[in-house]
């Protein structure tokens, strides 16, 4: 656990950084500092490894004020994961993970064994291990930084904007990783960000920091996207709150339409039967294997020969579809709007087509739970 | 083609190369000088260069120090120094030191100076103290700078160190000073291509030696970014 009790910093030129932060970070959870540039959250961070000194208040880690400790020893048993990974250039991959643990007087034998065990962990091949941080993606060397971090099993890590200089295809890969990573090793995780999204995906709790240095609201993602306490909470999480918050609904719920959902080898004719009975205009085509290949429009049905299979046809692409088991309402509705048909394929963990909702029943379903 | 005829001519001569003033002698001597100033400046240099560069105190005071010493014309040095104290090693050493430190200082401070403060600060915030993080992450990062410093002096160091034959002791020096002494045109291109070949070289022993030195992250990296 994380306290800070009325911890500021003030500069000398009057600058205040921090205006005095109540707070408490649970242990085992992850806690997102965000904010726009200026409130303080990355000078709040540095307080609890002593990277920046309070000007008044104190920060408590498990209860012991860190300034009762040495500077350098508090260090090693927090890890600290920096933008663009901060790796050191002249050494391997390796050695970079092995830093505390070497700085902690273990041996170079263990501290490697260490290094290639948490490389297995952050999804690292061990033939990287003899590479140098430039020979990596960047999405690699942030994996890097964070096997650095945690090397030497600290309880406590602290990540400033750790995937703030990667695009966002990788970003979201690595917010995975981290959630995959939280959900084994509940760490105490304190992460600082700008992107209100981040903060959402990743944090168990959020604080949001209003320019000045101030604690704006400090509360769960949902709660967060729902009760906005300020104008200024409300403008910074951004006008598609409502949408935002949908990533709290499973979409297991959802009524899929299967009867829509054709094979391959059925006719032309078979399929205007069924999209007419169900009154359809589109129909979705899968493989053998229930694997999707394409929407077909109704009307494009009928000016096909009738006796012609359907996987000969050329079908609309059926752009990203749905886990149902694993994704939101949102993810569901995203796939919806960005589908041609205007329907959502849902899909089980294999990617086989368990059916297809359109965007008036996932709009029942969103009515539903937005009370 | 005449001189380079009489050039030939000249290292032919079995005489040449034996005796206490044979080429090998003297380039023993030229080396010997090169390498005591190079040796001096380095030990002063590099641990001033790297405290500078890591506390960032004195970096003005060094780049002011070293600029002035770069104005000093080592010639000026050699006498005053032979005033003060007389005929000898030490005034030749000293003043090959003086023209020595510059780079090498200026070098290595800005070696220490440029390594990305994101790296320090994660050094120290892994727990790092000062001193490890000036011989873990800032001197290996310098290394290449550090090196080239290195280079630039020894070139300017040997070439320099024909001055020692002014104050009689010795050097590849001792065939320009009496090449022209004589009015030998021969001698003294014949000395001055020796010390021509000795710069050569150096230049390329510092290219080993960077080789071996710089850890080799860095040494792709670079290679990367050419």
């Amino acid at each position: 656990m994380i306290t800070f009790e009325g911890a500021a910093k003030h500069y000398p030129d009057g600058t205040v950084a921090v205006a005095g932060l109540d707070l408490t970070v649970e242990s085992g959870r992850t806690t997102v500092f965000v904010g726009p540039s200026g409130s303080g959250k990355t000078t709040s961070l540095r307080m609890v490894n002593r990277m920046v000194e309070p000007t008044s208040g104190k920060v408590l880690v498990d209860g012991r004020d860190v300034r009762s400790q040495n500077p350098a020893q508090l260090r090693r048993s927090i890890g600290y994961v920096i933008q663009q990974a901060g790796l050191f250039p002249h050494r391997t991959v390796r050695d970079n993970i092995a830093t505390v643990p070497l700085l902690l007087g273990r041996g170079r034998g263990r501290a490697r064994a260490r290094a290639a065990e948490l490389m297995d962990l952050v999804g690292l091949e061990p033939s990287q291990a003899k590479r140098y941080p430039h020979q990596l993606s960047g999405g690699q060397q942030q994996r890097v930084g964070v096997a650095r971090a945690l090397a030497a099993d600290p309880p406590v890590l602290l990540m400033d904007e750790p995937f703030s200089a990667v695009d966002p295809v990788v970003r979201t890969g690595l917010q995975d990783e981290l959630l995959r990573l939280q959900a084994e090793l509940r760490k105490t995780v304190v992460l600082v960000t700008h992107d209100i999204d981040e903060a959402v995906r990743v944090g168990d709790r959020i604080a949001v920091f209003r320019p000045g240095g101030e604690l704006a609201q400090y509360d769960t993602p949902e709660r967060l996207l729902t009760h906005p306490v300020d104008d200024f909470v409300e403008s910074f999480i951004g006008y598609d709150r409502g949408v935002r918050r949908l990533a709290f609904f499973p979409a297991n719920h959802l009524s899929l339409r299967e009867d829509v959902v054709l094979d391959d080898q059925d006719t032309v004719e078979r399929a205007l039967n069924t999209v007419d009975t169900a009154g359809e205009p589109w129909a979705l085509v899968v493989d053998q294997r229930r694997l999707p290949l394409g929407w077909v429009a109704a009307d494009r049905l009928r000016r096909e020969p009738s006796g012609v299979e359907l996987g000969r046809l050329d079908l609309t692409a059926y752009g990203h579809t749905f886990d149902v088991e694993r994704d939101s309402l949102r993810a569901a509705l995203d796939a919806a709007v960005l589908s041609p048909a205007g329907r959502a394929v849902g899909v089980d963990g294999d990617g086989r087509v368990l059916g297809v909702v359109s965007q008036a029943d996932l709009g029942g379903a969103i009515w539903s739970v937005s009370g | 083609m005449d001189v380079l005829n009489e050039l030939v001519a000249w290292f032919s001569d079995p005489g040449q190369w034996s005796g206490p003033d044979g080429i090998p002698v003297r380039t023993a001597e030229h080396v010997q000088y090169s390498l005591l100033g190079l040796l001096v400046a380095a030990l002063i240099a590099v641990p001033v260069g790297l405290l500078t560069g890591h506390t960032g105190v004195g970096g003005f005071a060094t780049a002011s120090l070293a600029n002035f010493a770069r104005a000093l014309p080592t010639i000026g040095v050699l006498f005053l120094i032979v005033l003060a104290a007389g005929i000898g090693l030490v005034p030749v050493v000293t003043a090959l030191v003086a023209l020595a430190v510059p780079p090498i200082l200026v070098n290595t401070h800005e070696g220490v100076r440029q390594v990305d403060p994101a790296l320090k600060d994660a050094a120290l915030g892994m727990g790092m103290r000062g001193g490890q993080v000036l011989l873990r992450l800032e001197l290996p990062v310098a290394v290449p700078l550090v090196v080239n410093g290195l280079r630039t002096a020894a070139v300017q160091v040997v070439a320099t160190a024909t001055i020692a034959a002014y104050v009689g002791v010795g050097g590849l020096g001792r065939y320009i000073v009496d090449g022209q002494a004589r009015q030998d045109l021969t001698m003294m291109l014949g000395g001055s291509v020796l010390v021509v070949l000795l710069a050569v070289v150096t230049t390329l022993l510092f290219a080993g030696l960077s080789r071996l030195l710089v850890a080799p992250g860095l040494r792709s990296l670079a290679a990367a970014h050419r």
